[in-house]
């Protein structure tokens, strides 16, 4: 390969296509390689795409605030490009968030107050006004239906959500992904599939470029590690990266699931995107008239960590492979079902497997890394979707500051203006070298 | 050498092409192959059913009506007890669903269904099973031994022979507890998806149920039967007859055109065995497109109209 | 009046199957109803209303994890169940009789309904052979039945959407297909209340069956391969369509 980049983006999907796209815009040549066929082929179209604000810590909240903006902006932050797949949708539902004691609601008040996230706080009776299907009483705490006290009546009421309304979901999130490489197309940007990374090459420090499955080799003086649930794979393939981060990341397989939504109740057009620490799910409409529901990992349920490839083969077994499982169908539909008593669950588990690319703290890595030139955007976690175009620009910028302007970031942490709301985010939050962040929910909430 | 009971099916009092792929199945080494024909003109199909091996034809008539499930059924047996026959095979179709188990049950016989092969000296059947992920051999013991055969399993291969006609009048059987009211025929025109040999079937692509109109039009162009994944049929877009698939029709046509169609395990149970599959397609990561033999990545509904065109000046 | 409904305990049809020992599945993968048997029960809980003092009997020929599928039957509307189990696969010919003894041992039928099919073996007639066992009329792929006084009338699918009108003298055994009705799947109440109703085991030995007919064995289980190799067919619409009718008349040969 004669080409030579500037940058080589390894994952292509909803993190890897906006980097690309601002990297671009900024002159840089930049290349993804994916070994998928396609732009968001990867974890992100198992994502649930969910757009809320909830978030544990200040500077969660503006981030994911800021990406509010991106998506209801979209066409705009496109610059208009065309896509011949169509445009994903943001579909602003509104976001519940459950006052209960599976959340830190009131924390989240606070930073909601504090950013100046548009919030409402809701009574049962005005949540029951809202979605009339549901059982206000408490659940908690969050159990499994094999344990028998599952099925115990409730005795507590909850006290209400908290509801924002500019959340909501986006229905397509490949399509996003797509989307965003298009954008960044028109830029220059090079896209390359069914291209396998199994080496990343170095000198003197620096990195010098990767290595395909094929034996093509790609030069770029930078290399950015977007693997997803790969990432912790491609950061050993590169000289000292994995050894010189403190946070970690592993593949967590996660299942989501698609239950009809009961009879009468027009929950794809009529509802909200609502999260639900008191039965630890949440949930949001699906095409179909689903019930689309993921779970925040409540401590009774067990965690799978698996190898991605063995995983993405369908390999390891019942519970380890990429295939919904009847005891987690039941788990999660069931919770569910507690909420909601009219709905109705099928005996089939329908619904997604994929994995979270998940930190220590759950709390992503946006940093450089030991080796000079080589960059991450990892440990999403399963709440990163909704930042994703906020990650392009903040990373795009990161780069370019240590590039261009010799910014030690380790030293000095580089200090993100985000574009919308104006707030200036310490990147250092992210860093790689950080102590785990006890703030943080350690589950999908961030 | 064994005597070889063939239950033949008729269509619109035609006999239906795929008994001549059932009838090479059974051709073997020498074995004497019996045709069973029942309340149909027998003599009309004789040459027929002669030149892929058929050395008797039992012309059967079954009391009871036109069609009778338990009365056929009981016919059957009747001719089989009289001929000395005690292997029989029919066709995996909606009557074979009906008849063959009932014989089995009245014989109390061992029985396989849609079976893709069968050695008749071993009585062993091969057959698909767990949704088509499984090849299973199964072998069958007792006297009788009874398959139902899928259709298109095995291409015709004639054989000459010279089959006589038998005349055999079965006994009224006992009242059966079943009174035939009426038969509802069905849509006219319409080629049975399990007899098909090419199939064009829309999925989630084709967004509505009038968009179907496409694949009507694209489907008489090329004498094809339409088919929907089961996605279509739960969204209301096209009957649930229509459905191939695990809980719909299993099907094995020379050519499955899959449009719009992401390609489910439970789709592709229903027409996997299919000779060649083309999908047509927008998403080039559907899983379909990694288990077909030809795949076009673009808007079906700019290509099917075209393929429509394509065929009007094919001729 | 009793209705008994025959379910039976299948993988799941999204699940992997791994062959063991070149003759039986590996079983640690998901189980439930057979999606026919659904509407079955679904059925049977709609008729019950219809007929005084009715119960609904769920029976399961299988292994004992078997239950939950039994739960997941009474939790759509069945009053009680009855597992049969059996410590091994076995064929259709045993299952009806398995089948009729637990039924003749715990009452009389009314009615009795299954699924046209199962999706694991795909037999197609352990139905039938347990209706010519009770000497009972059958009736396979109901997309209606009405029950009157002394029958039932039922509309079995056949070809191309064509019908069979049937009427079947009471007891009679009826397979249900995919248009009888839309599965009733269970709310948390539902499930609730099923957790309290009972499955009866009874052990296969003790039903003392045989299939004095002859029998269906596995002689040998293998993986379906699938070797396609996928070609893409590229240019516009118009040349892409030329060349998939180019294809279908000299490779496929069917124009």
């Amino acid at each position: 390969m004669s080409k030579k980049y500037d940058a080589i983006i390894i994952g292509a999907g909803v993190i890897g296509t906006p980097i690309a796209y601002e990297l671009a815009k900024k002159g840089y040549k930049t290349l993804n390689v994916d070994k998928l066929p396609d732009a968001g082929e990867g974890s992100t179209a198992g994502s649930c795409a969910i757009v809320r604000a909830h978030y544990s810590t200040e500077d969660g909240v503006a981030f994911a605030y800021e990406g509010f903006k991106y998506w209801n902006d979209w066409e705009n932050y496109l610059e208009n490009v065309e896509d011949e797949k169509g445009l994903a949708k943001f579909m602003k539902t509104g976001s519940l968030l459950i006052k209960s004691q599976g959340h830190d609601w009131r924390k989240v008040k606070k930073h909601y107050d504090a950013v100046g996230v548009d919030y409402k706080e809701m009574s049962n009776e005005e949540v029951l006004k809202m979605v009339p299907v549901v059982d206000m009483h408490e659940f908690w705490p969050v159990k499994r239906p094999e344990d028998p006290s599952f099925f115990d009546d409730p005795a507590q009421m909850l006290e209400g959500a908290l509801f924002c309304p500019e959340g909501g979901y986006v229905n397509d999130p490949a399509l996003s992904a797509h989307n965003i490489m298009r954008a960044a197309e028109k830029y220059g940007a090079e896209f390359m599939f069914n291209a396998e990374v199994v080496d990343i090459r170095s000198q003197d420090g620096r990195v010098a470029g990767v290595t395909l499955k094929d034996g093509t080799q790609i030069d770029a003086p930078i290399v950015v590690n977007v693997g997803g649930p790969h990432s912790f794979k491609v950061n050993q393939m590169a000289d000292g990266v994995w050894e010189g981060c403190n946070i970690k990341t592993k593949a967590l397989r996660h299942e989501v699931m698609h239950c009809p939504s009961p009879d009468g109740y027009d929950y794809l057009n009529d509802g909200y995107h609502m999260s639900d620490g008191d039965i630890g799910c949440y949930y949001r409409p699906e095409v179909g008239n689903m019930f689309l529901i993921g779970s925040e990992d409540p401590e009774c349920d067990p965690q799978e960590w698996v190898d991605p490839d063995e995983f993405y083969a369908g390999k390891g077994g019942p519970g380890r492979d990429n295939q919904l499982t009847d005891a987690q169908w039941k788990a999660q539909c069931y919770r569910l079902a507690r909420r909601i008593p009219s709905l109705q669950v099928p005996n089939q588990p329908k619904g997604v497997c994929d994995l979270y690319d998940c930190s220590d703290d759950w709390i992503p890595v946006y940093d450089k890394s030991d080796l000079d030139g080589f960059y991450m955007a990892i440990g999403t976690s399963g709440n990163q979707y909704k930042n994703a175009p906020v990650v392009g620009a903040m990373m795009a910028d990161l780069i370019d500051a240590g590039e261009k302007q010799g910014l030690d970031h380790d030293k000095t942490p580089f200090q993100f203006k985000m574009r919308y709301t104006g707030r200036v985010l310490d990147v250092g939050f992210f860093s790689r070298k950080r102590e785990i962040n006890y703030d943080s929910s350690f589950s999908v909430n961030g | 050498m064994k005597k070889i009971g063939l239950f033949i099916e008729f269509k619109d009092d035609e006999i239906k092409p795929a008994n001549d792929g059932m009838v090479t199945m059974a051709q073997g080494d020498g074995h004497e192959l019996f045709a069973l024909v029942v309340n149909a003109d027998a003599a009309a199909c004789r040459e027929r059913l002669s030149a892929y091996g058929v050395s008797a034809v039992v012309d059967i008539t079954a009391g009871g009506g036109a069609w009778h499930p338990d009365g056929w059924a009981d016919a059957v047996v009747q001719a089989m007890n009289a001929c000395g026959i005690e292997t029989l095979m029919g066709l995996t179709s909606p009557q074979g669903r009906d008849l063959l188990p009932r014989i089995a049950a009245v014989l109390d016989a061992p029985l396989v269904m849609d079976c893709v092969g069968v050695d008749l000296d071993r009585n062993v059947a091969r057959t698909t099973q767990y949704s088509g992920k499984a090849m299973a051999e199964i072998q069958l013991t007792g006297r009788h031994h009874i398959y139902g055969i899928r259709a298109g399993a095995v291409s015709p291969a004639p054989r000459a022979a010279a089959a006589e006609v038998h005349a055999f009048s079965a006994v009224e059987p006992t009242a059966s507890g079943i009174e035939v009211l009426s038969t509802r025929p069905g849509e006219a025109g319409t080629v049975d998806l399990a007899e098909a040999d090419i199939i064009i079937a829309g999925g989630r692509g084709m967004k509505s149920g009038e968009n179907f109109k496409l694949l009507q039009d694209c489907a008489r162009a090329m004498g094809a039967a339409v088919g929907a994944s089961r996605v279509a049929v739960d969204e209301g877009w096209v009957p649930y007859t229509f459905q191939v698939g695990q809980t719909g029709s299993k099907v094995n046509p020379k050519v499955y055109i899959a449009c719009g169609i992401s390609g489910s395990v439970q789709h592709f149970a229903g027409m996997k065995s299919s000779e060649m599959i083309i999908a047509v397609n927008k998403d080039p990561g559907a899983a379909i497109i990694g288990k077909c033999d030809y795949y076009i990545v673009g808007d079906l509904f700019e290509i099917i109209p075209e393929v429509t065109r394509a065929l009007g000046a094919a001729g | 009046m009793k209705i008994y409904v025959c379910v039976k305990h299948v993988p799941d049809s999204a699940a992997t199957i791994t062959i063991r020992d070149g003759s039986r599945i590996e079983e640690n993968i998901t189980f439930l109803m057979n999606p026919y048997d659904e509407h079955a029960i679904t059925e049977a809980a709609g008729l019950r209303s219809q007929l005084p003092d009715a119960e609904v009997v769920a029976v399961c020929v299988a292994g004992p994890a078997a239950e939950n599928t039994l739960r997941s039957a009474m939790a759509m509307g069945a009053d009680r169940s009855i597992l049969v189990v059996a410590d091994r696969q076995i064929d259709s010919m045993l299952t009806a009789r398995a089948l009729q003894a637990a039924i003749e041992a715990d009452g009389t039928p009314h009615l009795i309904l299954a699924g046209k099919e199962s999706i694991d073996a795909e037999g197609m007639q352990t139905m039938f052979r347990l209706a010519r066992y009770f000497g009972m009329p059958a009736a396979t792929n109901a997309v209606k039945i009405s029950l009157e006084a002394d029958g039932a009338v039922v509309e079995s699918e056949k070809e191309a959407g064509s019908r069979d009108i049937l009427r079947l003298t009471l007891p009679c055994v009826i397979g249900a297909g995919r248009g009888l009705n839309t599965p009733r799947y269970p709310t948390l109440p539902d499930i609730i209340k099923a957790r309290k109703r009972e499955v009866k085991k009874i052990d296969l030995a003790d039903l003392d069956v045989s299939s004095p007919g002859g029998k269906t064995e596995i002689l040998s289980l293998a993986p379906v391969a699938e070797n396609r190799e996928p070609r893409e067919i590229a240019g516009d619409a118009a040349a892409a369509a030329r060349e998939l009718v180019r294809i279908l008349k000299e490779e496929a040969k069917v124009l």
